[in-house]
């Protein structure tokens, strides 16, 4: 099997968009309306679009958004400065992915705290921060749980391990989140007019896509699951602007299934129970987050430790929640380029390298 | 959220599979996907296999990739063949039409 | 300190001069005859120089014409890693920082600062490296220094290099002289000794097909500038940097700035291997903004792209030469990088750490 990359010829790409550019205006016409706006909601969505150029592709008739899935960009202030009091811990290692070490909480990010002597460590799998744990019997190890579906699996087999080996020092903060019920807010807020979602690939390979039918069935609005590669995205969002009724469709064969992955899902509704969960610019969403099932309090870093983190500090102009929402276009804040930048960032969405803000600082107009 | 990189299983030992990408190899938990086999290419997440990737359908995809850059190509220089005129192609030379 | 820092035998108390298996002692950097037995049976045996035999303080050298003069500090862990060592990177680094002036490297001045307790044996084998790379680039070593830190004060060893060299071409090199049109060269494939390292430092737990590109680059440069100066035209070259840390990315964004000119790059023109994409894909880094220690990025008039494009690949250093970009009066300031789909992207300096993502 060849790499995804070498195996598409450039002309394909150009194809795609010409047939794009008509269907859209097919599209337009059969709905009525002026614009086809389409929303992502997966944080490597976000970026595969930057890297890739994507936008220089698209017909003008189709505006592409970003919604709330960059978990970084998601998780709540509170939920940061939580990790913050316990990176602080004398006797933890705090483990996290390396995409959330710049994120800026109330007064610290994971960076400042470890160059103020911190013990913070950047793994690449939650296996990773096991065997700290086993290797180090004398530190706390502590995982900083962030992801949806595709993650939170990863991490319900990392913490039954821990479990096996009988491994006391290790617990997982838990900030997870799953994808559907986000998406049902941000219908029911009816802020934009969403023609279609580009579903995400990876959460999609977990859960399947029944979990989305609700989409087209109760509001009219269809989706695409789709991969990460250009053309991935590109014929989603031709299927969608084909559409003639919504409808869910899977343009990832190659990885998804209608049924997802069984064993996934067993092993984190094994570990993890829906609980409400504070999203950044949406609020509270019930039931959209995961915590650890009672079963598994003696890993839940929440009940080992006792941490307050005092009052959350939304940066002052900070418009990362209306960007979240789809509703303002990253360009369009006063802070954009200005006062938040990627090297001096004020939120979530331009910390994160997939965040909508980041990525469309990247991509600002060359051509300008 | 997320990434994940296509590899191949090369050997299994319990739970943990060898998976290699071209030049790269790594151990990656198989917990996720027990009916994975050896020989079998993977998307690999934060260390974890977390789907057996179906190549009838990958090859599919590729086929019809395939196809469009044909159409593209033929279009192209069918729309070459008419801006100029059907006899010379864009640096003057001719060009049978 | 590291693993193999902690392989050496504790020397005793009294022991004269460095015996073989033996640890570094805080008496080693004291300036005695524990010093000078460190200095002459490590240093000056490695380096073997008639200028550094003589132990002066200060080396009198006769340089022709004009001299280029840089530093550069190593603190690389782990010390050793596939195609490299630390003692490698500081004789190449400082060679090569030499030849983005189109200086011959003269002389070449090494210090130390070692922690106590690391293992003499270790300390012979970067002095070995050194040494021959040194040879490669036909530089002799010809001064240092040596202190040595309490235990846990650095992490093993950290190397700085100082360098002199004689500047070959009569025309100056930079930004300045950059002009529109002028073609954007790399000496070959991007992101090697980044994946080494990261590999070597075994924290993402993965094995690459990959050794770090680590090498003196003095022979590419002057065949560079034989090949300007063989069709007449010694000016074209007019700027050359190598791209560490930070990567392409960073050189040529720097470059753009200082020079109020836009840079065109085409993103399929820039070699990859695929053992570095593919780390690259699963860590979520851009192999652009990985560091090199082995390429070169040379910024030539168009006329003699061709032939300088030409020459660099006779050079083993420079077997993947090619051009990867133009620089151009649009959008002055930016980097614009052609993905392999024709679609266009600005390239900006990465900004903080190299950190890995899931997202």
């Amino acid at each position: 099997m060849t790499r995804p990359a070498d195996a598409v010829p450039p002309g394909a790409l150009k194809r795609l968009a010409a047939d794009l550019a008509a269907e859209a205006s097919a599209a337009l016409f059969r709905r009525g309306s002026s614009a086809l706006t389409f929303m992502e909601v997966c944080g490597t969505h976000t970026m595969a679009i930057a890297r890739f150029g994507l936008r220089d592709l698209l017909p003008p008739e189709v505006r592409l958004v970003s919604g709330p899935g960059c978990p970084v960009c998601v998780t709540a202030m509170g939920d940061l400065d939580k990790v913050i009091a316990l990176a602080r811990l004398p006797e933890v290692t705090l483990t996290t992915f390396g995409d959330l070490v710049r994120v800026p909480a109330s007064h610290s990010s994971l960076a400042a705290e470890r160059a103020a002597g911190a013990d913070v460590r950047v793994v690449y799998s939650p296996r990773d921060a096991i065997e700290i744990a086993a290797g180090e019997p004398a530190r706390q190890a502590v995982f900083a749980g962030i992801g949806f579906e595709t993650t939170a699996p990863t991490v319900a087999a990392a913490l039954l391990e821990a479990q096996a080996r009988g491994l006391s020092n290790f617990s997982v903060l838990s900030m997870h989140k799953t994808m559907p019920p986000p998406l049902k807010a941000l219908l029911e807020l009816g802020e934009t007019d969403i023609g279609g979602f580009v579903l995400p690939g990876h959460v999609s390979v977990v859960t399947g896509s029944a979990c989305y039918e609700f989409l087209a069935r109760e509001y009219g609005v269809g989706g695409v699951i789709a991969g990460f590669e250009a053309h991935d995205v590109l014929q989603a969002l031709l299927a969608l602007a084909r559409q003639t009724r919504p409808a869910i469709e899977i343009g990832y064969g190659r990885a998804v299934r209608p049924e997802g992955n069984r064993v996934a899902q067993r092993l984190m509704a094994q570990v993890f129970e829906p609980c409400d969960a504070d999203w950044r610019g949406l609020g509270v969403i019930p039931g959209s987050g995961l915590r650890l099932r009672d079963e598994y309090a003696a890993f839940d870093a929440e009940r080992r430790f006792d941490v307050e983190a005092g009052q959350p500090l939304e940066p002052r102009g900070c418009r990362c929640g209306e960007v979240l929402r789809g509703v303002l276009d990253p360009a369009e804040c006063a802070l954009f380029g200005a006062r938040c930048t990627p090297e001096d960032p004020v939120g979530a969405c331009m910390v994160s390298s997939e965040g909508a803000c980041a990525a469309r600082y990247r991509f600002r107009g060359i051509d300008d | 959220m997320c990434l994940a990189l296509p590899m191949r299983i090369t050997a299994i030992d319990g739970q943990l599979a060898t998976i290699v990408a071209e030049g790269l190899e790594q151990r990656a938990s198989v917990v996720l996907v027990p009916d994975a086999q050896i020989g079998d290419y993977v998307l690999v997440h934060a260390g974890y296999a977390i789907s057996v990737i179906d190549e009838a359908e990958a090859d599919e995809t590729y086929a019809l990739l395939a196809e469009l850059a044909e159409a593209a190509a033929w279009e192209d220089s069918r729309d070459r063949r008419h801006e100029t005129g059907g006899t010379f192609d864009r640096d003057g030379s001719q060009e049978d039409a | 300190m590291t693993e193999a820092g902690k392989r050496g035998d504790a020397a005793g108390p009294g022991a004269a001069g460095a015996t073989p298996g033996g640890r570094i002692l805080l008496g080693h950097g004291s300036g005695g005859k524990l010093y000078r037995d460190l200095v002459r049976d490590v240093f000056v045996k490695a380096f073997a120089n008639p200028l550094l035999e003589r132990l002066d303080d200060a080396v009198a050298l006769t340089p022709s014409g004009r001299i280029a003069f840089t530093t550069d500090s190593h603190v690389v862990q782990p010390l050793t890693f596939p195609g490299g060592d630390i003692g490698r990177l500081a004789v190449a680094g400082t060679v090569n920082d030499l030849a983005t002036a189109a200086a011959r490297p003269l002389a070449l001045a090494a210090a130390f600062i070692i922690e106590e307790g690391f293992a003499v044996d270790e300390l012979e084998a970067i002095c070995a490296s050194m040494a021959a790379t040194a040879e490669e680039a036909g530089v002799p070593i010809v001064t240092g220094d040596t202190k040595v830190v309490e235990r846990g004060a650095c992490d093993g060893v950290y190397v700085t290099t100082t360098g002199v060299g004689e500047i070959v071409v009569g025309h100056e090199l930079g930004a300045q002289t950059v002009c529109d049109g002028d073609a954007v060269i790399l000496s070959g494939g991007i992101g090697d000794h980044a994946v080494a390292v990261l590999a070597a430092r075994g924290d993402f737990h993965f094995s690459a097909d990959v050794r770090s590109d680590c090498a003196p680059l003095w022979s590419l440069v002057e065949a560079a500038v034989d090949a300007a100066r063989d069709v007449g035209e010694e000016e074209s070259l007019h700027f050359l940097r190598d791209p560490t840390r930070g990567g392409l990315t960073t050189v040529l964004a720097e470059l753009a700035e200082e020079a109020k000119l836009g840079i065109e790059v085409e993103e399929a023109a820039i070699p990859v291997s695929p053992a570095v994409r593919s780390v690259c894909d699963l860590l979520g880094y851009d192999p652009l903004t990985l560091a090199n220690e082995g390429k070169m990025v040379l910024v030539v008039a168009p006329e003699t792209a061709e032939a300088l494009v030409a020459a660099l690949r006779v050079q083993p250093l420079g077997r993947d030469a090619a051009q990867v970009g133009v620089v151009t009066s649009a959008h002055p300031g930016r980097v614009a990088l052609r993905t392999v789909y024709g679609t266009r992207r600005v390239l900006d300096m990465p900004v903080g750490e190299l950190l890995p993502r899931i997202c």
